[in-house]
């Protein structure tokens, strides 16, 4: 989708949560994307690399990402599933069910410093 | 997170990040919680009408402009990367209408809205519809602080997009099949395709239309004065739920 816009969303985001100091000592950043949050990883480090290289920053960090895929709650069973054909129903009792508790992530993880 | 104090503590190692505060979209989630406080408070429904390039959400929006544009007081936003084709077409309709120009961003995101909002008379609008970039990648992801999310799939298309595109329709609450006049000519299964849009979401509403045969706009059109109803039921029962509270005795 829009990787390039995400990229500057991470260092913004590790920018308004980390000084300088400390942000000249990043090593990595582990992100976890969801299933469903229509980001391409091989896009994503691209951008990741398009992005440092032209600003010429963070050239040291590596990028590790982390597909999650997408979970799905049952109430009735209390039973979670692993949706894998985008078919949205509970591996318990067969009922469909788009209650959605992870897959959608698109968030920063961990940072490793030093 | 584990508080990374600006300046006095130095991250060192490894930080296990808070979920919300590194959220990639979070600044968008912000400004879209702001829009829907905004939209409750002032009784309005908002729709995010979603789609492919070409699927017919202009038509359908002047059709439905022409329909019940006397009944319900609407407004409509309209995105796009150039031109102000679409706000015109609008206009011509008697419906007023803002383009939203994004210079090539895919997708609006809610600070596009916030800002369009600004530049839009509301007083005593009753829905408000935005009116996406065609595309059904991108906007999936920006919450808009819409009410509901209509998309459209036009059977000019392959009836395979609802497995393609799963977050659009597991978000939608209502998916349109448009065009459905040129069904006799194409190889269109609406029921695979409803079949495959539930799949993903089960409670999805399906609707037919083809705004140029005047097929199913009578029944969308009663579909968004019901939800324009809704709203507003729900907001004056808020407020007078808050009087009660506010009541010192």
């Amino acid at each position: 989708m829009h990787e390039i816009s995400l990229v500057r969303n991470i260092f913004n985001t590790l920018e308004s949560e980390f000084s300088k100091a400390e942000l000249g000592n990043l090593s990595a950043i582990d992100l976890r994307v969801g299933k469903l949050s229509n980001v391409e990883p091989i896009l994503m480090q691209n951008a990741f690399e398009a992005v440092t290289t032209a600003e010429d920053k963070y050239q040291q960090v590596r990028l590790n990402i982390e597909v999650v895929p997408i979970e799905i709650y049952c109430s009735a069973c209390d039973a979670r599933s692993t949706i894998e054909d985008y078919k949205f129903a509970c591996a318990a009792c067969g009922q469909p069910n788009n209650n959605v508790v992870k897959g959608t992530e698109l968030l920063i993880h961990r940072v490793h410093f030093g | 997170m584990e508080k990374a104090q600006k300046s006095t503590k130095a991250a060192r190692g490894t930080v296990t990040c808070d979920n919300t505060t590194m959220h990639l979209l979070k600044a968008n989630d912000f400004v879209a919680e702001s829009i829907r406080r905004k939209m409750a408070e002032q009784g309005i429904l908002l729709l995010n009408i979603t789609s492919s390039a070409g699927s017919g959400k202009t038509t359908l929006l002047q059709e439905t402009a022409k329909r019940i544009g006397h009944k319900v007081n609407m407004k409509i936003l309209v995105g796009d990367l150039e031109t102000e084709r679409d706000a015109d077409r609008l206009r011509a309709v008697g419906v007023d209408a803002l383009q939203i120009v994004t210079g090539g961003i895919c997708h609006l995101e809610a600070q596009m809205v916030w800002q369009a909002m600004d530049n839009l008379d509301l007083n005593g609008v009753e829905l408000l519809i935005v009116e996406n970039v065609g595309n059904l990648v991108c906007p999936a992801s920006f919450d808009l602080g819409e009410d509901y999310r209509v998309t459209l799939i036009a059977t000019t298309e392959g009836d395979d997009k609802p497995k393609k595109y799963p977050r659009m329709f597991l978000t939608s609450e209502l998916m349109l099949v448009s065009k459905t006049d040129l069904l006799p000519y194409l190889p269109f299964s609406v029921d695979a395709v409803v079949a495959d849009a539930r799949d993903i979401n089960p409670n999805i509403g399906v609707l037919q239309v083809s705004s140029t045969q005047d097929i199913g706009i009578d029944e969308w059109c009663n579909w968004l004065l019901e939800k324009v109803k809704e709203k507003q039921s729900s907001t004056t029962h808020k407020k007078n739920e808050s009087h009660v509270f506010s009541d010192p005795r």
